[in-house]
């Protein structure tokens, strides 16, 4: 017997019920008097959850409400009614830890191969208009509100377009859809000049004045034109539109229903998150410039030459706090940080240059680890 | 009065809950609704009243082509925002559009899959009086606020002593318009949705006053005064311990050198931490106390046709506790302890809530009520638009 509650059909007074089940029909009893014998198969039971109240439709529409979860359970077992596949995952230890497991790893694999993996595939899928439209009014935007007209004579542009379009750009000849245009801006903050280069995914490579005085050599603006090529080739802002659509819409689901606390720590995962595809990115780009230049006989060493040169360059007048700390080496900055560590990116062009020395045409390369290079150094 | 129980357990809900993540993760979202409704099943059922509880009718079935559109809403939102600046502006312009009828589907959507002992719930509100609600009087507020600002610019340039005079008096004048508008507003919003909402056959109605809000939202700045105060004297108090004040001034001296400016910045990263915490700290407990002040008053004058009375004895500091406390859990377990703090806070809010019902719940009934669609409540989700009163 199974005691409980019974309802009239949109009622709320409640009655002391009680529920006798025989073989495969059942008697209801309402305050001490028969109310209904039928066949089981008719009644409407709720699947089971927890231990909340467990609620029995009767055909009339009259309900049955009981905590007795258990004997409900065993009277329903033989019955397609009494299938519970979803509360069997919740009750069984076992299963509880199996789910934890594969959440946590799931979880994990999504956002470190699963979201840049999936991205990489959409962006490549796409036809190269996408990459146009994305770009479209961009640079438009720069100039209006950051750049400023380069001051660099036409003379040395001309000259710099036309070794690039001779040079360099060839060496990206497989994708010929792409057609690259270079820029010249002026970018100040705070009366200084600031060293830089851009590419947009529609092919345009924006180089400031700073960046095109630091460079000594030919070789170090190709290695930095290469790098941008290589975001180019390999469609990043495309990714990063992709990338933040997931995250975004991930987040959306797990922070729905929690309040607004919980979402500052989800809102800090995802900036880690972004930050570690945007570095992906980076050395990504890297590989292409340094694989080129392999190919190309040039020497990778350029690279990290012009990237000391920069920021040292933005180092020492002290430009802002964030670019200084981000160049500590281990420091837990590093993990919000877009760039991987200038450190970094010029311990691998060090070992690019030894294969240069070598002849060799590819190159095996020991990604360094932060306490090894800190040793070292 | 009788209050509340939560019948529900931390542990219990957190099987269910792990089990909801996992099976949203194997299909890629697909399963979200199912999640959602095994959620609000749990939570409402576990709350009860002299043997009564609460129930959550929606299905996942029900849920489902809602969910979808939303969620293809939500992600062209999502892309368009990234690579149009002019197109995110229409997207935001439309939102605030349609924020007055996705609060008023939801509240429909939501009252009507709710029940009590059997009963359901209902909202009768109207589109009209949303929109004027939730559309009309922010903008009013706006418009004010763009108005009085722009008179001080123009009095405070022309100079002299009746200038400033006029600046300070319509400084003054902004603050209590400001004051004014958010009461007048919060009143308007809690009859809205006070007012309509029905159980069965019965009406609630709640009788509230622009005076009262004004006086909240002044205790709350006096507290809110107060706490900074505290948290500044903790915080201060802490860095002269730790590290003293020479530190601080050493970091005045170090700004031409970088290397040594960054090395003086590590040593205070503790420390900086710290305040951020206690910022954090301070900002929770300012909202507990309006939000507990406002509910109080709020259930003290809200009745279910003259026969069921409210009442909420919820204060500030425990409830503080528990979102800070919840807080700090779900970051340091990475989100794993969501379950329990979901839990503590439930049990808080419904032990707090008391209930009088003279003539007890046994004579309501179910009214009539046309098919709801899931669509409003979704997108509403989707775009977490704020619905109810709040608490």
């Amino acid at each position: 017997m199974i005691n409980g509650k019974w309802y009239a059909k949109g009622s709320s007074a409640q009655s002391d019920a009680s529920l006798d089940i025989t073989g495969d029909s059942f008697t209801l009893t309402v305050k001490e008097r028969i109310k209904y014998t039928a066949l089981l198969h008719t009644l409407n039971v709720s699947s089971r959850l927890g231990n909340v109240t467990r609620k029995i439709i009767l055909e009339d529409g009259s309900v049955f409400s009981t905590q007795d979860n258990d004997a409900v359970d065993l009277a329903f077992k033989k019955q397609p009614q009494g299938k519970k596949i979803i509360h069997t995952l919740e009750s069984k230890m076992s299963w509880v830890l199996v789910a934890l497991i594969i959440t946590l790893i799931s979880g994990f694999s999504f956002f470190k191969w699963g979201i840049p993996w999936t991205s990489k595939k959409i962006a490549h899928a796409l036809p190269h208009a996408s990459n146009q439209l994305i770009a479209s009014n961009t640079l438009d935007f720069f100039d209006k509100y950051i750049f400023d007209k380069s001051q660099i004579s036409a003379e040395q542009m001309q000259k710099i377009r036309m070794h690039f379009h001779s040079q360099v750009a060839p060496l990206g000849a497989s994708h010929d859809e792409i057609k690259y245009t270079l820029h010249f801006r002026l970018w100040k903050d705070a009366n200084l000049s600031i060293p830089n280069a851009f590419a947009l995914p529609s092919g345009d490579i924006i180089l400031t004045d700073r960046f095109v005085q630091l460079c000594e050599t030919q070789e170090e603006m190709d290695a930095v034109l290469l790098h941008e090529m290589g975001h180019i080739v390999h469609r990043h802002t495309l990714e990063t539109v992709i990338e933040s659509t997931f995250i975004t819409v991930t987040v959306m689901m797990i922070a729905g229903d929690s309040n607004g606390l919980a979402d500052m720590g989800v809102g800090l995962g995802s900036l880690l998150v972004s930050s570690s595809y945007s570095r992906g990115h980076e050395a990504e780009a890297d590989r292409y410039a340094f694989e080129q230049m392999l190919l190309a006989k040039m020497d990778p060493i350029a690279f990290s030459n012009i990237m000391n040169r920069m920021s040292s360059y933005i180092q020492v007048p002290s430009v802002s706090k964030r670019e200084q700390e981000k160049e500590s080496q281990g420091d837990v900055l590093d993990y919000i940080s877009s760039h991987p560590s200038t450190k970094q990116r010029v311990e691998i062009a060090r070992q690019y240059s030894e294969c240069f020395h070598k002849g060799l045409n590819s190159c095996e390369i020991i990604k360094p680890i932060h306490s090894t290079l800190d040793s070292k150094n | 009065m009788k209050a509340l129980i939560f019948e529900g357990s931390g542990f219990e809900y957190f099987k269910i809950w792990i089990v909801n993540v996992l099976l949203t993760i194997l299909t890629l979202g697909l399963y979200h609704p199912w999640a959602k409704v095994r959620n609000n099943r749990y939570f409402y059922a576990n709350s009860t009243l002299e043997g009564r509880n609460f129930e959550y009718h929606a299905t996942g079935k029900q849920l489902f082509i809602g969910y979808l559109i939303a969620m293809a809403l939500f992600i062209s939102y999502v892309i368009i925002n990234q690579i149009s600046p002019s197109g995110s502006l229409i997207l935001i312009a439309v939102l605030f559009l349609a924020v007055p009828w996705l609060i008023l589907r939801s509240m429909i959507f939501n009252m009507r899959m709710t029940s009590f002992s059997n009963v359901h719930f209902d909202f009768t509100g109207k589109l009209g009086r949303a929109y004027i609600n939730f559309f009309a009087y922010p903008l009013a507020l706006y418009i004010g606020l763009v108005l009085i600002g722009t008179a001080i610019s123009i009095a405070i340039p022309l100079g002299g002593v009746a200038a400033v005079f006029l600046g300070v008096l319509l400084a003054a004048g902004m603050i209590a318009f400001l004051l004014f508008s958010f009461a007048f507003i919060k009143k308007k919003n809690t009859e809205y949705f006070i007012d309509h909402s029905r159980y069965g056959q019965g009406e609630f109605k709640t009788d509230v006053h622009i005076k009262k809000f004004m006086l909240i939202t002044l205790k709350t700045l006096g507290f809110a005064l107060l706490v900074t105060l505290i948290a500044a004297i903790i915080v201060g108090l802490g860095v002269y311990v730790t590290v003293g004040v020479d530190s601080i001034m050493a970091l005045k001296g170090a700004e031409q050198n970088p290397e040594l400016m960054a090395e003086k910045m590590r040593a205070l990263m503790p420390i900086i931490s710290l305040s951020y915490l206690g910022m954090i700290a301070a900002s929770i407990f300012i909202m507990a106390y309006s939000m507990t002040q406002h509910r109080t008053y709020v259930y003290a004058n809200t009745r279910l046709d003259d026969k069921v009375t409210f009442a909420s004895t919820l204060k500030a500091v425990p409830l503080a506790w528990v979102l800070i406390t919840n807080f700090i859990a779900i970051i340091c377990t990475l989100g794993f302890a969501f379950p329990w703090a979901r839990v503590r806070t439930a049990r808080l809010m419904l032990e707090n809530t008391l209930v009088n019902a003279q003539n007890g719940f046994d004579d309501y009934l179910t009214q009539k009520q046309n098919e709801t669609s899931s669509l409003g409540e979704q997108i509403g989700d989707a775009f977490d638009v704020d619905v109810g009163v709040g608490f």
